[in-house]
């Protein structure tokens, strides 16, 4: 399998997909390399994506009322931006590039579009997210911080 | 500063407006210029938004792109098979017909448009001071004595010059069904980290807008087709003048002339009215009824037609329309007509889309950012 599709896989959102659907997913991932101190999206900013880690370290901040509050450390193999599959609502958080980094940007229409064409796979992703979403919820209630990709 | 008060103060910006407008008038000289590769080009598009949802429906069913590919370009191909079998015979010789017809339609039309001049000289003074009927039959005179002979010269230049341009439109439509999304990705490596996601979500914005507007208007030109071949084929049936699939085919051309906005429509009627003089000079009556359908036609597009079709996507202000028709028209003539309110509608998502991107000042100081890190890095391998 393309290394590149080996990452992908192992991501909880695309766990469920099949070979052949992750070759018609990978039409859609933009890779993006990005320095290290470099911004890939902003707190309040529209989510038009999410992201996954290929190689490289990112850092998720938020605005605290003194300083910023780091969330956590994004490692490859991880996504984060999830929420913006949902809707383009604001970025929770900042992420920045602690080292220089690449990472696959997948793009909300683009995966709509997908998803038209493909509805098994649009099931299996929309069923990923809420399976991200609801562990993410799960820490919260139990009174962990939630993870650095819940941005 | 509230990004979105920013993005919309930047959408107001003069200099985007005056830039969209320059884009267009520059974009219309520029395919007069290249036109053999634009005109090609530009209906391989059109037929990329049209064929595009039934590969969609194919794969829907389970098939990949390249068999969803594979079936539509064997069904086309069969079909023109089909078409030049059965079809295209018939039509070759109703068109080698209406060749031979000419000169006594010429001659009809001459007739009738003379009639009805000298009948506005018995009326009006100033008709019969002005000699309204002579002067027009030395101008038509002169038209088929020497012009005519030299436009026809040209028609036929003008088709052989077409012809293999417009063999380009079915491999040109081929590769963009294939390579789309491959190219697309291309396209969108060269736009700074900063941009991105706003230039995807601008990219798909305009995709979806031109997506709309090509399928709203051959669903458009479809309903004027049949709307005018059924009214011209039920008022023309009693006098004999239309066969059922004449009057389609007179339908599927004003249809097609209404693509220019305002004066298509009104070029379209001409011509039906002209065709229905030719065909029954005598009958006046049937002339008004043509011209009663053609308004009525007109009132069915404003408001039902094109709100269920094109919508009100590519709306402009009527100052700004007719303005963009006659500047097209005069830099670019018949291209510059047809193109003039697509390009526009095209550049003005273009400005809005730089505009929300450039405009804001978050994402411009993310790309200085970067540029600044870049420089950093590079005087760090340098030992600077």
């Amino acid at each position: 399998m393309d290394p590149l599709l080996k990452i992908v896989s192992g991501v909880p959102i695309f766990r469920e997909c099949t070979r052949v659907e992750l070759e018609a997913l990978k039409l859609h991932l933009h890779e993006r390399h990005f320095l290290a101190g470099e911004i890939v999206f902003d707190e309040g900013e529209d989510g038009e994506g999410m992201y996954v880690v290929i190689r490289g370290k990112l850092r998720a901040n938020r605005k605290g009322l003194l300083s910023k509050k780091v969330l956590g450390v994004i490692q490859p193999g991880e996504s984060f931006g999830e929420m913006a599959l949902l809707g383009s609502g604001p970025r929770m958080a900042t992420v920045v590039a602690e080292e220089d980094t690449t990472v696959l940007a997948m793009f909300r229409p683009e995966l709509v579009a997908l998803a038209q064409a493909r509805p098994r796979l649009g099931y299996k992703i929309a069923m990923g997210v809420a399976f991200v979403l609801e562990l993410r919820l799960r820490r919260v209630a139990e009174g962990h911080s939630p993870e650095p990709s819940s941005t | 500063m509230n990004a979105e008060r920013t993005t919309e103060r930047s959408l107001e910006h003069p200099i985007i407006w005056i830039a969209v407008i320059a884009g267009s008038l520059g974009s219309i000289l520029l395919l007069k210029a290249v036109a053999w590769l634009a005109f090609p080009l530009i209906l391989a598009v059109v037929l990329y938004y049209l064929v595009q949802p039934l590969l969609q429906r194919l794969q829907l069913a389970g098939v990949t792109t390249a068999q969803a590919l594979g079936i539509f370009l064997g069904a086309a191909i069969i079909l023109t098979l089909i078409f030049s079998l059965t079809i295209l015979p018939s039509m070759l010789s109703s068109l080698s017909n209406f060749q031979d017809q000419i000169p006594t339609y010429w001659d009809r039309l001459q007739g009738v448009i003379r009639d009805n001049l000298l009948a506005l000289e018995g009326r009006f003074a100033f008709a019969k001071n002005a000699n309204l009927a002579d002067s027009l039959q030395e101008q038509l005179n002169l038209f088929l004595a020497g012009a005519g002979k030299e436009y026809v010269g040209d028609v036929a230049l003008f088709l052989l010059h077409w012809l293999p341009s417009l063999l380009l439109v079915p491999f040109l439509t081929f590769f963009f069904l294939r390579d789309g999304t491959a190219f697309h990705r291309l396209v969108l490596r060269a736009v700074p980290n900063a941009f991105f996601e706003k230039t995807l979500l601008l990219f798909d914005r305009m995709d979806q807008q031109m997506r709309a507007y090509f399928r709203g208007m051959f669903g458009l030109t479809m309903l004027d087709t049949v709307s005018l071949g059924l009214g011209l084929w039920f008022l023309g049936r009693g006098a004999g003048i239309f066969g059922f699939w004449d009057a389609m085919a007179l339908g599927l051309i004003c249809a097609v002339f209404a693509w220019v906005p305002y004066i298509g429509s009104g070029l379209g009627g001409l011509l039906a009215v002209a065709t229905v003089a030719v065909k029954a000079p005598q009958s006046s009556g049937l002339m008004l009824a043509v011209v009663v359908l053609f308004l009525g036609v007109r009132l069915l597009d404003e408001f039902l037609y094109t709100p269920i079709t094109v919508g009100r996507a590519l709306r402009m202000h009527p100052l700004i329309t007719v303005m963009m028709i006659f500047s097209g028209g005069m830099l670019g003539g018949v291209y510059g007509l047809l193109l003039a309110m697509p390009l526009l509608g095209i550049f003005t998502v273009l400005g809005q889309m730089f505009a929300e991107v450039w405009f804001d000042p978050r994402l411009r100081a993310r790309y200085h950012a970067r540029g600044m890190l870049e420089k950093k890095l590079a005087s760090k391998d340098l030992g600077i």
